[in-house]
């Protein structure tokens, strides 16, 4: 599964910075104050939130190494400098479960959480383990939990509903196999042709490993652009498989179809990419025989693909 | 589906969260703490209940209020002894909710923390009040994550996973486009509008997406009106198949189909539907089309 929170990565390294100065304003107020020996923690903390904010702003992946970070100073800063603040422990051990499920995912965040417990509930609770904070500590974890649970609930709805590919403006591929049994039955009941373009795009790969992420999402939209700029109205593009992608067009004959595949061919022709140079695609056209059934249709087109694949 | 979502397992957390809810409750001694305790487990027991894996109960305001008021009330009635929950809040502003409550529920969070000064000492105060802004922060961020994501998605969404049912929002586009292409394959396309009773409108909308065939899709244009566009060869088959149709669906509102060909507005249409009385009207097709 692709992960699908795309950070806001300006805000996350502003909050980062943020936290960084707060450290560094933490140390300085100490060094005021004339309590030298508490210096090194935030001064060392705000130098880690400082890498954190640089690993954010490079790029997604290392963001969740940022988090990491971000969360082991929170840790450190709350282990060390909350049990000399003798107050509430109550309000103080509700900090940490919090900080995590905010910076992780939830099922490390619930992990880390629970495991940790008698860890907080040691070091803010001043030794003596009380009932009444375990529940509260406890209660606040279980029902913050919730929160990240609806969200990624909402996602896998979101995934579930959306007709569209995760990566690209074609159709993903339950729609297109579901949107290519409908048209079956259409051109069944009104008795129309029905023929599908495969589409290979065999650079694919090569171009994610050699040029990274940018040059392989570039390559995918040229051929979206290519094939939406050609296409008609009612001809949907799906993708079948990281570089198969299938046009259905319905009611279409053999020769309009040769056609289209001509014109879909001099369209990628003409793109130039920066990475890549020239757009290769292999292409097959597969139509729909009379009396042909939904599943051996598909069969053939996935045989059909796989076989444009190897080349 | 690539994921496989364990709608379950959401509701055992809900529940276990009831329960120790409802724990802490029995523990509290005061009678509104228990209160807004009990108050709070039965929400969430409910919520439990209701949860369905679908984009059919857009959540309502009151719904989407009730766990940050509960927060506050809690805070304000108690704060000695549920201090733990100041930390809630930023969590709370991750949930999807309109721009409004997420202002409100900030509002809430700041008159919840003020009072705390007595109870803290300056020091802890400020400190708590720092450290509460900047996981505000982070909850809000979080929070924009899924809203760009949602609403990029929510436009072209079909509204329960698996059923050919879209939003009312696509149906304008897909009839200009059923409409030049019927036309050019000569085939008959009419629009079906449905009037549905508030409470039967779901369950008539999945009856709907049932009896049509695949290439036929359904929409929901607002609580109590669906549509669909019906594909066939000729006018014969036509009124035949939206006989069958009306019987099998057992609506009892009224309903009315236009061909495409003769569809002028689909406002003006749905104006229309809400005079009418009950039964299917047919319009027949301008003759000189």
């Amino acid at each position: 599964m692709p992960d699908l929170r795309p950070h806001h990565s300006r805000l996350f390294a502003a909050w980062h910075a943020g936290g960084a100065l707060l450290l560094l304003g933490m140390s300085l107020w100490l060094y005021l104050l004339g309590e030298y020996e508490r210096i090194p923690l935030p001064a060392i903390l705000s130098l880690l939130m400082l890498v954190a904010t640089l690993l954010n702003t490079t790029g997604d992946e290392q963001s969740r190494m940022a988090a990491y970070l971000a969360l082991v100073c929170g840790y450190l800063l709350i282990a060390v400098e909350l049990p000399r603040q003798s107050g509430l422990p109550l309000l103080w051990v509700g900090l940490p479960p919090v900080l995590t499920l905010l910076l992780l995912p939830l099922a490390p965040a619930m992990l880390l959480n629970l495991s940790l417990t008698p860890i907080w509930l040691a070091l803010l609770g001043e030794g003596e383990l009380d009932s009444q904070t375990l529940l509260g500590y406890l209660s606040l974890v279980i029902v913050a939990a919730l929160i990240p649970w609806e969200q990624a609930r909402q996602h896998a709805l979101l995934r579930a509903t959306d007709p569209r590919d995760s990566e690209c403006s074609a159709n993903g591929r339950e729609t297109l196999h579901e949107g290519l049994a409908s048209e079956i039955d259409r051109a069944g009941m009104l008795g129309q042709p029905l023929a599908v373009l495969l589409i290979h795009l065999p650079q694919l790969d090569m171009v994610g490993e050699q040029f990274g992420p940018r040059a392989r999402q570039a390559l995918l939209d040229s051929l979206c652009q290519a094939v939406a700029s050609r296409r008609r109205d009612h001809d949907t593009l799906g993708r079948e498989g990281q570089a198969d992608f299938w046009l259905v067009m319905p009611d279409t004959t053999e020769s309009s179809a040769l056609l289209m595949q001509q014109r879909l061919l001099q369209a990628l022709d003409q793109i130039t990419l920066m990475d890549t140079g020239h757009v290769a695609a292999r292409m097959r056209l597969c139509r729909l025989k009379a009396g042909e059934s939904w599943p051996r249709f598909e069969q053939r087109l996935e045989a059909g693909s796989e076989s444009l694949a190897i080349g | 589906m690539q994921t496989k979502y364990k709608i379950g397992l959401l509701r055992g957390n809900l529940l276990v969260a009831a329960v120790l809810l409802a724990l802490l409750a029995m523990a509290t001694t005061t009678l509104t703490e228990a209160l807004l305790l009990w108050l709070s487990a039965t929400w969430l027991a409910t919520s439990a209940l209701l949860m369905a894996f679908n984009h059919r109960r857009p959540v309502t305001v009151p719904w989407q209020l009730l766990p940050g008021l509960l927060l506050a009330a809690l805070l304000w009635v108690a704060p000695e002894r549920h201090v733990t929950w100041l930390w809630a809040w930023a969590v709370l502003l991750m949930l999807p909710q309109p721009r409004w409550i997420l202002l409100l529920e900030t509002l809430l969070a700041l008159a919840t923390w003020w009072p705390l000064r007595e109870l803290l000492g300056l020091e802890q105060w400020t400190l708590s009040g720092l450290g509460l802004a900047a996981l505000m922060l982070l909850g809000l961020s979080r929070a924009l994550d899924l809203r760009t994501l949602r609403k990029s998605a929510l436009s072209r969404a079909r509204l329960v996973p698996g059923l050919t049912l879209w939003p009312g929002s696509r149906l304008p586009r897909d009839l200009a486009l059923e409409r030049s292409r019927s036309l050019r394959e000569g085939v008959h396309a009419e629009l079906l509008l449905l009037h549905a009773p508030r409470h039967q409108s779901w369950s008539l909308a999945q009856r709907l997406c049932h009896l049509t065939h695949s290439f036929e899709h359904c929409y929901r244009l607002d609580s109590r009106t669906l549509a669909t566009v019906l594909i066939s060869r000729d006018r014969h088959q036509a009124n035949e198949r939206r006989g069958m149709l009306w019987r099998s669906l057992g609506a009892r509102g009224p309903a009315r189909a236009i061909p495409l060909s003769g569809l002028a507005s689909l406002d003006a249409e749905r104006l229309a539907l809400a005079r009418q009385p009950a039964g299917l009207l047919v319009i027949e097709e301008p003759s000189h089309a």
